[in-house]
């Protein structure tokens, strides 16, 4: 008698929400497989520091020095990170990275890599044109800076990072 | 239910493929068949209809893209072909390289050469991001991969592409984790205090479209 005192007290209370306009509770999602975790950020980088957005966004604590590693590949004095963006990278489906509405990637998995890693269909996008479509093996320790275009005499420039975890 | 000859006839007709003998007789069954002009009769006019209203020519979303594939894999089959034509020959051919006095310097330098790529430490490292191929479909846009081993990174620089305007107020967000809606074909993201800041879905074309907008 309990059980089917408790399924109407819940069914009870389920219609009450509906009736007052909230919405019925939220089943929890579902967890789907993935080959990896990524990390993806818009960069700013310029000369002039005048030209800083004054965005404070930190950098991933397993990539160490990356204003000097992106100093060594990009002739800028000043990196900004604009967004950041940690994402699974889902087996079946494909995957969004978007650490700005302005530039942001698609993922599509093609599964694990030789020697580690995970081999990866990648596409930029600026709003709603692709700027180019890449396949590539991304591996861990080893992040892949993508130039994007120039922006108030800098540059905007995506990095993408896998994640250890 | 009509018969296919008839309903082959009947859109042959509607499409104008029919000759002038063709054309008349089917006229003259229409006449007798009432019931068979009638639904001509609603044929054409949906079909004047639906022509009307559709564009001539529909745009093929990428259509570059396929074409580029295609023409790879062209490329790729007649390089397959010539290879295999150049190894028909066979044994015998090879039997004589063998027997010339320059085979062996040859091949120890091809060896010395295989060596120093294969034990080269910057050379396809198994530790390093690569980039297998790009395509860019603006044909403006160039790019260029390499790996950089001061920045211990993996280089895709993105070269002609138009700048983004002066003006324009480019900004970040910050997203800590997605949950992907399959049914909907739509992600949503949250940022790190479980709130959700936008969806990602696409449109009639394929697109990638973000509500809100920004």
């Amino acid at each position: 008698m309990k059980p089917f005192l408790t399924a109407l007290s819940l069914l009870a209370c389920t219609a009450v929400a509906c009736a007052q306009g909230e919405p019925p509770p939220q089943l929890s999602s579902v967890k789907h497989a993935t080959d990896g975790h990524v990390w993806g950020a818009l960069i700013f980088a310029t000369n002039d520091a005048t030209q800083l957005t004054g965005a404070s966004e930190p950098v991933h604590a397993e990539l160490p020095k990356l204003h000097e590693r992106l100093a060594k590949v990009f002739p800028f004095k000043h990196f900004e990170i604009l967004g950041q963006h940690r994402q699974d990278i889902f087996r079946e489906y494909e995957s969004w990275v978007v650490p700005s509405r302005d530039l942001f990637m698609k993922i599509d998995s093609k599964g694990p890599a030789d020697k580690g890693g995970v081999n990866l269909h990648l596409q930029v996008w600026r709003e709603q044109q692709v700027l180019v479509k890449s396949d590539a093996v991304l591996r861990k320790d080893s992040p892949l800076f993508i130039g994007g275009p120039p922006w108030k005499q800098g540059r905007l420039i995506f990095v993408l990072f896998l994640e250890r975890k | 239910m009509k018969p296919p000859s008839e309903e082959h006839d009947l859109i042959r007709w509607i499409d104008g493929e029919m000759n002038e003998t063709e054309r008349a007789t089917f006229e003259e069954r229409l006449k007798q068949d009432p019931v068979l002009a009638k639904e001509a009769r609603q044929m054409r006019d949906l079909s004047t209809s639906l022509r009307a209203h559709l564009p001539a020519e529909m745009r093929v979303p990428h259509a570059d893209y396929f074409n580029t594939q295609i023409e790879v894999r062209i490329t790729q089959m007649a390089l397959d072909d010539t290879r295999a034509k150049q190894a028909a020959p066979g044994w015998g051919i090879m039997l004589q390289w063998l027997r010339q006095p320059w085979f062996a310097m040859a091949g120890t330098a091809a060896l010395a050469v295989l060596g120093f790529f294969l034990l080269s430490p910057g050379t396809g490292d198994a530790s390093e991001s690569m980039i297998l191929s790009s395509y860019t479909p603006n044909t403006h846009v160039q790019a260029r991969t390499y790996h950089d081993t001061g920045a211990e990174a993996t280089v895709l620089m993105l070269d002609g592409l138009d700048a983004v305007p002066a003006e324009r107020k480019v900004s970040g967000i910050h997203i800590q984790r997605s949950e992907v809606e399959p049914e909907l074909a739509s992600t949503t993201m949250f940022d790190v205090h479980g709130t959700p800041v936008l969806m990602i879905s696409r449109d009639a074309l394929g697109n990638p479209m973000i509500t809100p907008r920004g």
